[in-house]
Protein backbone atom coordinates (compact mmCIF):
# COMPACT_ATOMS: atom_id res chain seq x y z
CA UNK A 1 0.00 0.00 0.00
CA UNK A 2 1.35 3.45 -1.11
CA UNK A 3 2.31 5.78 1.75
CA UNK A 4 -0.38 8.34 0.94
CA UNK A 5 -2.61 5.90 1.26
CA UNK A 6 -1.38 4.52 4.10
CA UNK A 7 -1.59 8.27 5.57
CA UNK A 8 -5.60 7.97 4.74
CA UNK A 9 -6.05 5.07 6.39
CA UNK A 10 -4.53 6.19 9.79
CA UNK A 11 -6.94 9.38 8.91
CA UNK A 12 -9.56 7.40 8.92
CA UNK A 13 -8.75 4.51 11.91
CA UNK A 14 -8.41 7.72 14.32
CA UNK A 15 -11.79 9.20 12.79
CA UNK A 16 -13.53 6.11 13.40
CA UNK A 17 -11.81 5.32 16.82
CA UNK A 18 -12.95 8.52 17.95
CA UNK A 19 -16.20 9.22 16.42
CA UNK A 20 -17.36 5.48 15.86
CA UNK A 21 -15.86 3.14 18.33
CA UNK A 22 -18.28 4.38 21.37
CA UNK A 23 -21.13 3.96 19.98
CA UNK A 24 -20.53 0.55 18.64
CA UNK A 25 -19.44 -0.53 22.33
CA UNK A 26 -20.31 -4.67 23.09
CA UNK A 27 -20.35 -5.23 26.76
CA UNK A 28 -17.77 -2.13 27.31
CA UNK A 29 -15.37 -3.49 24.62
CA UNK A 30 -14.60 -1.27 21.05
CA UNK A 31 -12.88 -2.48 18.06
CA UNK A 32 -9.07 -1.29 17.48
CA UNK A 33 -9.30 0.46 14.54
CA UNK A 34 -5.78 1.61 14.82
CA UNK A 35 -4.31 -2.07 15.18
CA UNK A 36 -7.06 -2.36 11.45
CA UNK A 37 -5.23 0.40 10.34
CA UNK A 38 -1.50 -1.15 10.94
CA UNK A 39 -2.16 -4.43 9.92
CA UNK A 40 -4.39 -3.55 6.62
CA UNK A 41 -2.69 0.09 5.91
CA UNK A 42 0.69 -1.68 6.41
CA UNK A 43 0.61 -4.26 4.13
CA UNK A 44 2.96 -4.34 1.69
CA UNK A 45 4.69 -0.83 3.50
CA UNK A 46 7.29 -2.98 4.98
CA UNK A 47 7.56 -2.60 8.97
CA UNK A 48 9.04 0.57 9.48
CA UNK A 49 6.11 2.51 8.10
CA UNK A 50 3.85 0.79 9.84
CA UNK A 51 6.12 1.54 13.06
CA UNK A 52 6.39 5.39 12.43
CA UNK A 53 2.24 5.36 11.75
CA UNK A 54 1.93 3.73 15.38
CA UNK A 55 4.06 6.27 16.93
CA UNK A 56 2.40 8.88 15.14
CA UNK A 57 -1.45 7.20 16.25
CA UNK A 58 -0.21 6.81 19.23
CA UNK A 59 0.79 10.47 20.16
CA UNK A 60 -2.54 11.72 19.11
CA UNK A 61 -4.15 9.70 21.02
CA UNK A 62 -2.34 10.23 24.41
CA UNK A 63 -2.68 14.02 23.64
CA UNK A 64 -6.52 13.06 25.34
CA UNK A 65 -4.25 11.35 28.01
CA UNK A 66 -1.26 13.89 29.57
CA UNK A 67 -0.55 12.29 32.45
CA UNK A 68 0.41 9.23 30.19
CA UNK A 69 1.56 10.99 27.33
CA UNK A 70 3.87 8.81 25.16
CA UNK A 71 2.31 5.56 26.46
CA UNK A 72 0.21 4.52 23.35
CA UNK A 73 2.56 5.55 20.82
CA UNK A 74 4.51 3.41 22.58
CA UNK A 75 2.11 0.70 23.02
CA UNK A 76 1.53 1.48 19.31
CA UNK A 77 4.97 1.13 17.54
CA UNK A 78 5.77 -1.74 18.95
CA UNK A 79 2.57 -3.45 18.43
CA UNK A 80 3.23 -2.29 14.83
CA UNK A 81 6.95 -3.60 14.66
CA UNK A 82 5.82 -7.00 15.70
CA UNK A 83 2.38 -7.05 13.74
CA UNK A 84 4.36 -6.01 10.25
CA UNK A 85 7.39 -8.18 11.20
CA UNK A 86 5.42 -10.93 11.52
CA UNK A 87 3.23 -9.95 8.36
CA UNK A 88 6.61 -9.88 6.41
CA UNK A 89 7.73 -13.64 7.27
CA UNK A 90 3.83 -14.83 7.11
CA UNK A 91 1.60 -15.42 3.79
CA UNK A 92 0.26 -11.72 4.93
CA UNK A 93 -3.08 -12.59 2.28
CA UNK A 94 -4.25 -15.30 4.58
CA UNK A 95 -7.22 -14.75 6.22
CA UNK A 96 -5.97 -16.82 9.37
CA UNK A 97 -2.72 -15.29 9.57
CA UNK A 98 -4.36 -11.31 9.09
CA UNK A 99 -6.84 -12.51 12.04
CA UNK A 100 -4.10 -13.94 14.38
CA UNK A 101 -2.10 -10.90 13.21
CA UNK A 102 -5.08 -8.26 14.97
CA UNK A 103 -5.73 -10.74 17.59
CA UNK A 104 -2.44 -10.99 18.54
CA UNK A 105 -1.36 -7.41 18.00
CA UNK A 106 -4.83 -5.68 19.74
CA UNK A 107 -3.71 -8.07 22.89
CA UNK A 108 -0.22 -7.06 22.88
CA UNK A 109 -1.07 -3.19 22.72
CA UNK A 110 -3.83 -3.99 25.67
CA UNK A 111 -0.98 -5.82 27.73
CA UNK A 112 1.32 -2.74 27.16
CA UNK A 113 -0.78 -0.07 27.79
CA UNK A 114 -2.44 -1.73 30.55
CA UNK A 115 0.65 -2.82 32.32
CA UNK A 116 1.79 0.32 32.51
CA UNK A 117 -1.46 2.43 33.40
CA UNK A 118 -2.22 -0.19 36.05
CA UNK A 119 1.36 -1.26 37.30
CA UNK A 120 0.68 -0.59 41.53
CA UNK A 121 -2.50 -2.99 40.89
CA UNK A 122 -2.10 -6.05 38.81
CA UNK A 123 -4.88 -7.25 40.04
CA UNK A 124 -7.15 -4.92 38.27
CA UNK A 125 -4.60 -4.80 34.90
CA UNK A 126 -5.93 -8.79 34.87
CA UNK A 127 -9.68 -8.03 35.65
CA UNK A 128 -9.56 -5.44 33.07
CA UNK A 129 -7.71 -7.60 30.41
CA UNK A 130 -10.33 -10.71 30.99
CA UNK A 131 -13.55 -8.30 30.72
CA UNK A 132 -12.52 -6.02 28.08
CA UNK A 133 -9.06 -7.03 25.99
CA UNK A 134 -10.20 -10.55 25.14
CA UNK A 135 -13.48 -9.52 24.51
CA UNK A 136 -12.35 -6.34 22.70
CA UNK A 137 -9.61 -8.85 20.44
CA UNK A 138 -12.55 -10.48 19.32
CA UNK A 139 -14.70 -7.87 18.39
CA UNK A 140 -11.45 -6.10 16.48
CA UNK A 141 -10.74 -9.69 14.16
CA UNK A 142 -15.03 -9.90 13.68
CA UNK A 143 -14.61 -6.04 12.50
CA UNK A 144 -11.31 -7.37 10.15
CA UNK A 145 -13.16 -9.83 8.91
CA UNK A 146 -15.63 -7.24 7.53
CA UNK A 147 -12.88 -5.75 5.95
CA UNK A 148 -11.36 -8.33 4.70
CA UNK A 149 -14.53 -9.58 3.31
CA UNK A 150 -15.13 -6.19 1.72
CA UNK A 151 -11.94 -6.31 0.20
CA UNK A 152 -12.56 -9.50 -1.28
CA UNK A 153 -16.00 -7.98 -2.97
CA UNK A 154 -14.53 -4.80 -4.20
CA UNK A 155 -11.12 -7.01 -5.84
CA UNK A 156 -8.71 -4.79 -2.89
CA UNK A 157 -5.67 -6.75 -3.64
CA UNK A 158 -3.70 -4.60 -1.16
CA UNK A 159 -5.51 -7.18 1.18
CA UNK A 160 -6.76 -10.31 -0.77
CA UNK A 161 -3.38 -11.25 -2.26
CA UNK A 162 -2.23 -9.56 -4.82
CA UNK A 163 1.08 -8.73 -3.31
CA UNK A 164 1.97 -11.91 -2.25
CA UNK A 165 5.51 -12.46 -1.61
CA UNK B 1 30.35 -1.38 24.21
CA UNK B 2 28.42 0.38 21.70
CA UNK B 3 29.84 -0.71 18.14
CA UNK B 4 27.53 -4.17 18.12
CA UNK B 5 24.45 -2.02 18.95
CA UNK B 6 25.64 0.21 16.27
CA UNK B 7 26.19 -2.58 14.28
CA UNK B 8 23.03 -4.26 14.77
CA UNK B 9 21.43 -1.21 14.24
CA UNK B 10 22.79 -0.09 10.84
CA UNK B 11 21.78 -3.58 9.66
CA UNK B 12 18.43 -3.45 10.96
CA UNK B 13 16.51 -0.32 9.91
CA UNK B 14 13.15 -1.38 11.30
CA UNK B 15 14.77 -2.49 14.51
CA UNK B 16 16.46 1.27 14.43
CA UNK B 17 13.01 2.40 13.74
CA UNK B 18 11.68 1.12 17.00
CA UNK B 19 14.71 1.97 19.11
CA UNK B 20 13.65 5.12 17.95
CA UNK B 21 10.45 5.50 18.34
CA UNK B 22 10.11 3.57 21.77
CA UNK B 23 12.97 6.31 23.00
CA UNK B 24 10.97 9.41 22.03
CA UNK B 25 8.16 7.68 23.75
CA UNK B 26 10.15 7.14 26.91
CA UNK B 27 10.95 10.59 26.71
CA UNK B 28 7.48 12.03 26.34
CA UNK B 29 6.29 9.75 29.53
CA UNK B 30 8.97 11.28 31.43
CA UNK B 31 8.45 14.74 30.93
CA UNK B 32 7.07 16.63 33.98
CA UNK B 33 2.99 16.86 33.83
CA UNK B 34 3.19 20.51 32.82
CA UNK B 35 5.55 20.01 29.76
CA UNK B 36 3.02 17.17 29.07
CA UNK B 37 -0.19 18.95 28.86
CA UNK B 38 1.32 21.74 26.95
CA UNK B 39 2.29 19.15 24.57
CA UNK B 40 -0.99 17.25 24.34
CA UNK B 41 -2.31 20.59 23.86
CA UNK B 42 -0.57 21.17 21.24
CA UNK B 43 -1.10 18.27 19.41
CA UNK B 44 -4.80 18.12 20.14
CA UNK B 45 -6.04 21.39 18.98
CA UNK B 46 -5.01 20.88 15.36
CA UNK B 47 -5.44 17.04 15.06
CA UNK B 48 -8.27 15.48 17.80
CA UNK B 49 -10.25 18.78 17.91
CA UNK B 50 -11.80 18.24 14.34
CA UNK B 51 -12.19 14.38 15.20
CA UNK B 52 -13.78 15.36 18.35
CA UNK B 53 -15.73 17.89 16.73
CA UNK B 54 -16.94 15.56 13.61
CA UNK B 55 -17.52 13.06 16.94
CA UNK B 56 -19.94 15.09 19.10
CA UNK B 57 -21.66 16.11 15.54
CA UNK B 58 -22.29 12.13 14.85
CA UNK B 59 -23.08 12.24 18.16
CA UNK B 60 -25.54 15.40 17.88
CA UNK B 61 -27.13 13.56 14.79
CA UNK B 62 -27.91 10.66 16.70
CA UNK B 63 -29.38 12.41 19.48
CA UNK B 64 -31.58 14.45 17.01
CA UNK B 65 -32.57 11.34 15.44
CA UNK B 66 -33.92 9.49 18.71
CA UNK B 67 -35.55 12.89 19.77
CA UNK B 68 -36.79 13.08 15.86
CA UNK B 69 -38.46 9.36 16.98
CA UNK B 70 -39.87 10.55 20.38
CA UNK B 71 -41.13 13.37 18.93
CA UNK B 72 -43.19 11.36 16.23
CA UNK B 73 -44.57 9.05 18.85
CA UNK B 74 -45.42 11.95 20.95
CA UNK B 75 -47.55 13.52 17.88
CA UNK B 76 -49.11 10.41 17.16
CA UNK B 77 -50.19 9.37 20.50
CA UNK B 78 -51.47 13.29 20.44
CA UNK B 79 -53.17 12.33 17.64
CA UNK B 80 -55.07 9.66 19.02
CA UNK B 81 -55.94 11.75 21.99
CA UNK B 82 -57.44 14.56 20.14
CA UNK B 83 -58.97 11.58 18.18
CA UNK B 84 -60.75 9.91 20.91
CA UNK B 85 -61.54 13.47 22.38
CA UNK B 86 -63.28 14.56 19.43
CA UNK B 87 -64.88 11.36 20.24
CA UNK B 88 -66.06 12.28 23.35
CA UNK B 89 -67.23 15.80 22.32
CA UNK B 90 -69.40 14.00 19.87
CA UNK B 91 -70.79 11.45 22.58
CA UNK B 92 -71.48 14.34 24.96
CA UNK B 93 -73.26 16.30 22.70
CA UNK B 94 -75.29 13.28 21.42
CA UNK B 95 -76.15 11.97 25.16
CA UNK B 96 -77.14 15.40 25.88
CA UNK B 97 -79.51 15.63 22.94
CA UNK B 98 -81.19 12.41 23.70
CA UNK B 99 -81.15 13.47 27.70
CA UNK B 100 -83.34 15.97 26.43
CA UNK B 101 -85.67 14.10 24.34
CA UNK B 102 -85.85 11.53 26.57
CA UNK B 103 -87.04 14.66 29.90
CA UNK B 104 -88.96 16.18 27.11
CA UNK B 105 -90.61 13.34 25.05
CA UNK B 106 -91.30 12.11 28.71
CA UNK B 107 -92.96 15.21 30.08
CA UNK B 108 -94.84 16.51 26.93
CA UNK B 109 -96.26 12.95 26.01
CA UNK B 110 -96.37 11.16 29.59
CA UNK B 111 -94.59 8.07 27.49
CA UNK B 112 -92.46 6.01 29.80
CA UNK B 113 -89.36 5.73 27.86
CA UNK B 114 -86.17 2.75 28.05
CA UNK B 115 -83.09 3.98 26.98
CA UNK B 116 -81.22 1.27 25.08
CA UNK B 117 -77.83 0.94 22.69
CA UNK B 118 -77.78 -0.80 19.53
CA UNK B 119 -75.86 -4.27 19.49
CA UNK B 120 -75.88 -5.38 15.89
CA UNK B 121 -77.48 -4.74 12.89
CA UNK B 122 -78.70 -8.14 11.14
CA UNK B 123 -78.68 -7.73 7.06
CA UNK B 124 -77.04 -6.99 4.28
CA UNK B 125 -77.97 -3.94 2.03
CA UNK B 126 -81.02 -3.43 3.43
CA UNK B 127 -81.64 -3.44 7.29
CA UNK B 128 -83.52 -5.68 8.08
CA UNK B 129 -83.37 -5.90 12.01
CA UNK B 130 -81.86 -3.75 14.30
CA UNK B 131 -80.63 -5.50 17.75
CA UNK B 132 -80.51 -3.80 21.30
CA UNK B 133 -79.58 -4.38 25.28
CA UNK B 134 -82.43 -4.54 26.51
CA UNK B 135 -85.04 -7.34 26.50
CA UNK B 136 -87.96 -9.01 28.95
CA UNK B 137 -86.44 -8.19 32.07
CA UNK B 138 -86.59 -3.99 31.45
CA UNK B 139 -90.15 -4.85 30.53
CA UNK B 140 -89.48 -4.87 26.54
CA UNK B 141 -92.53 -6.65 24.67
CA UNK B 142 -93.27 -7.14 20.64
CA UNK B 143 -94.97 -4.76 19.07
CA UNK B 144 -93.67 -1.35 21.56
CA UNK B 145 -92.24 1.42 19.12
CA UNK B 146 -89.17 2.58 19.04
CA UNK B 147 -87.96 6.21 18.54
CA UNK B 148 -85.50 8.38 18.51
CA UNK B 149 -85.19 12.61 18.64
CA UNK B 150 -84.94 12.67 15.01
CA UNK B 151 -88.28 10.15 14.90
CA UNK B 152 -89.91 7.02 14.73
CA UNK B 153 -87.46 4.26 14.13
CA UNK B 154 -89.70 0.96 14.07
CA UNK B 155 -91.11 -1.55 16.66
CA UNK B 156 -90.23 -4.35 18.72
CA UNK B 157 -90.71 -7.72 16.84
CA UNK B 158 -89.28 -9.86 19.36
CA UNK B 159 -87.64 -10.12 22.72
CA UNK B 160 -85.69 -12.19 25.15
CA UNK B 161 -84.11 -11.63 28.63
CA UNK B 162 -81.93 -8.83 27.42
CA UNK B 163 -82.19 -8.19 23.81
CA UNK B 164 -84.77 -7.48 21.55
CA UNK B 165 -84.73 -7.21 17.97
CA UNK B 166 -86.60 -3.67 16.38
CA UNK B 167 -88.44 -4.12 12.90
CA UNK B 168 -87.07 -1.47 11.25
CA UNK B 169 -88.96 1.05 8.82
CA UNK B 170 -87.04 -0.51 6.26
CA UNK B 171 -88.13 -4.08 6.91
CA UNK B 172 -90.56 -5.18 4.02
CA UNK B 173 -92.92 -5.99 6.51
CA UNK B 174 -92.78 -2.41 8.00
CA UNK B 175 -96.07 -0.05 7.61
CA UNK B 176 -97.15 2.86 9.83
CA UNK B 177 -100.61 4.46 9.87
CA UNK B 178 -99.84 7.92 9.59
CA UNK B 179 -101.21 11.63 8.74
CA UNK B 180 -99.86 14.35 7.01
CA UNK B 181 -99.32 17.18 10.04
CA UNK B 182 -100.75 19.98 8.34
CA UNK B 183 -103.67 18.89 6.24
CA UNK B 184 -104.57 15.91 8.56
CA UNK B 185 -104.49 13.46 5.25
CA UNK B 186 -104.39 9.61 6.54
CA UNK B 187 -102.23 7.03 4.99
CA UNK B 188 -99.75 4.13 5.57
CA UNK B 189 -96.14 4.04 5.27
CA UNK B 190 -94.39 1.73 3.41
CA UNK B 191 -91.30 0.51 2.05
CA UNK B 192 -90.91 0.04 -1.62
CA UNK B 193 -88.26 -2.15 -3.37
CA UNK B 194 -87.21 -2.63 -6.61
CA UNK B 195 -86.59 -5.93 -8.82
CA UNK B 196 -83.23 -6.97 -6.99
CA UNK B 197 -84.26 -6.40 -3.53
CA UNK B 198 -83.39 -3.12 -3.53
CA UNK B 199 -84.85 -0.22 -1.11
CA UNK B 200 -86.08 2.55 -3.34
CA UNK B 201 -88.02 4.67 -1.25
CA UNK B 202 -90.76 4.95 1.16
CA UNK B 203 -93.90 5.22 -0.31
CA UNK B 204 -97.66 6.58 1.55
CA UNK B 205 -100.56 4.47 -0.29
CA UNK B 206 -103.85 4.85 0.19
CA UNK B 207 -104.24 8.29 -0.61
CA UNK B 208 -106.83 9.70 -2.56
CA UNK B 209 -106.57 11.78 -5.73
CA UNK B 210 -106.54 15.80 -4.91
CA UNK B 211 -105.55 15.40 -1.55
CA UNK B 212 -104.46 18.28 -0.07
CA UNK B 213 -100.28 17.17 0.35
CA UNK B 214 -97.51 19.36 -0.77
CA UNK B 215 -93.60 18.62 -1.11
CA UNK B 216 -92.45 19.32 2.44
CA UNK B 217 -95.04 18.55 4.65
CA UNK B 218 -94.05 16.57 7.50
CA UNK B 219 -95.69 13.44 8.15
CA UNK B 220 -96.53 11.98 11.84
CA UNK B 221 -98.34 8.97 12.55
CA UNK B 222 -101.90 8.87 13.00
CA UNK B 223 -102.36 6.89 16.09
CA UNK B 224 -104.77 4.35 13.98
CA UNK B 225 -104.21 0.23 13.88
CA UNK B 226 -102.98 0.71 17.76
CA UNK B 227 -99.13 0.15 17.45
CA UNK B 228 -97.75 3.50 17.18
CA UNK B 229 -99.09 6.45 19.13
CA UNK B 230 -100.16 9.37 17.32
CA UNK B 231 -97.87 12.51 16.79
CA UNK B 232 -94.72 10.34 16.18
CA UNK B 233 -91.95 11.96 13.22
CA UNK B 234 -91.92 9.55 10.22
CA UNK B 235 -90.42 12.44 7.47
CA UNK B 236 -91.25 14.26 5.13
CA UNK B 237 -92.99 14.23 1.66
CA UNK B 238 -90.41 14.21 -0.83
CA UNK B 239 -93.17 14.22 -4.00
CA UNK B 240 -96.22 13.86 -5.48
CA UNK B 241 -97.18 11.93 -8.35
CA UNK B 242 -101.31 12.56 -9.38
CA UNK B 243 -103.59 9.99 -10.89
CA UNK B 244 -107.10 9.02 -11.73
CA UNK B 245 -107.98 7.67 -8.38
CA UNK B 246 -104.98 7.70 -6.35
CA UNK B 247 -101.88 10.01 -5.16
CA UNK B 248 -98.74 8.83 -4.78
CA UNK B 249 -97.08 10.52 -2.61
CA UNK B 250 -92.96 9.86 -1.78
CA UNK B 251 -91.77 10.10 1.56
CA UNK B 252 -88.12 10.88 3.23
CA UNK B 253 -87.69 9.08 6.64
CA UNK B 254 -86.60 11.56 9.59
CA UNK B 255 -84.35 8.98 10.69
CA UNK B 256 -81.24 7.43 9.22
CA UNK B 257 -81.16 4.10 10.70
CA UNK B 258 -77.76 3.21 9.38
CA UNK B 259 -76.01 5.80 12.04
CA UNK B 260 -78.39 5.11 14.73
CA UNK B 261 -76.36 4.11 18.00
CA UNK B 262 -78.69 4.63 20.96
CA UNK B 263 -82.63 4.42 20.76
CA UNK B 264 -85.75 4.81 23.20
CA UNK B 265 -88.17 1.98 23.56
CA UNK B 266 -91.68 3.54 24.48
CA UNK B 267 -92.80 1.10 27.14
CA UNK B 268 -96.73 3.01 27.41
CA UNK B 269 -98.30 5.64 29.17
CA UNK B 270 -97.19 6.92 32.60
CA UNK B 271 -99.54 6.66 35.44
CA UNK B 272 -100.88 10.50 35.66
CA UNK B 273 -98.43 12.12 38.61
CA UNK B 274 -97.50 15.95 39.67
CA UNK B 275 -94.25 14.73 41.33
CA UNK B 276 -93.49 13.40 37.91
CA UNK B 277 -94.10 16.53 36.24
CA UNK B 278 -92.41 18.60 38.67
CA UNK B 279 -89.21 16.30 37.94
CA UNK B 280 -89.84 16.75 34.19
CA UNK B 281 -90.35 20.41 34.18
CA UNK B 282 -86.78 21.12 36.98
CA UNK B 283 -84.86 18.54 34.45
CA UNK B 284 -85.85 20.67 31.65
CA UNK B 285 -85.21 23.60 32.82
CA UNK B 286 -81.66 22.65 33.86
CA UNK B 287 -81.41 21.33 30.36
CA UNK B 288 -82.25 24.55 29.20
CA UNK B 289 -79.44 26.28 31.01
CA UNK B 290 -76.56 23.75 30.15
CA UNK B 291 -77.30 24.18 26.50
CA UNK B 292 -74.50 25.98 25.88
CA UNK B 293 -71.46 23.58 24.03
CA UNK B 294 -68.86 24.24 26.64
CA UNK B 295 -70.83 22.66 29.36
CA UNK B 296 -69.55 19.36 30.04
CA UNK B 297 -71.47 17.68 32.24
CA UNK B 298 -72.24 14.13 31.00
CA UNK B 299 -75.49 12.10 31.18
CA UNK B 300 -74.72 8.60 30.24
CA UNK B 301 -78.41 6.53 29.17
CA UNK B 302 -78.54 3.17 31.30
CA UNK B 303 -80.22 0.54 29.27
CA UNK B 304 -81.52 -0.71 32.70
CA UNK B 305 -82.76 2.51 34.30
CA UNK B 306 -86.49 3.24 33.19
CA UNK B 307 -86.23 7.25 31.94
CA UNK B 308 -88.92 8.88 33.44
CA UNK B 309 -90.59 6.42 35.63
CA UNK B 310 -91.86 7.74 38.79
Amino acid sequence: MRIRAFVVVCIGALILDTALAPEIEILGARPDFLILAIVYGGLGAGVRIPIIAGFLMGLTVDSELPEYFGLNALALSITAFVSASLLDRLVKSNILVQCSVIFGGTLLRDVIFYAAYYRDSLDIFGHVFVRYSLIGAGYTVAVGLLIHVMARLANWRAITGALRR
Amino acid sequence: MLSPLTRLLRGNRDLATLVICVLLSAIALSLPTGVKVVVSTIVSTPVLRPLKRLATAADGLTRLREENERLRRLAMELVEERAALVSQGHENERLRELTHFMVGFAAEERFDLLPATVIGMPGGRIIEGIEINAGAASGVQAGMPVVVPDGLVGKISSSVRARSLIEPLTSASSAVAVTIERSRVRGVVRPRYGGASELLDWQMDYVPARSDIRVHDRVITSGLGGVYPAGLVVGDVSSVDEGPLTMTVHVDIAVDLSTIEQVFVLKGLAAPSPERDAMMQTLLSELATEAAPSATTEVAPSATTEGGAP
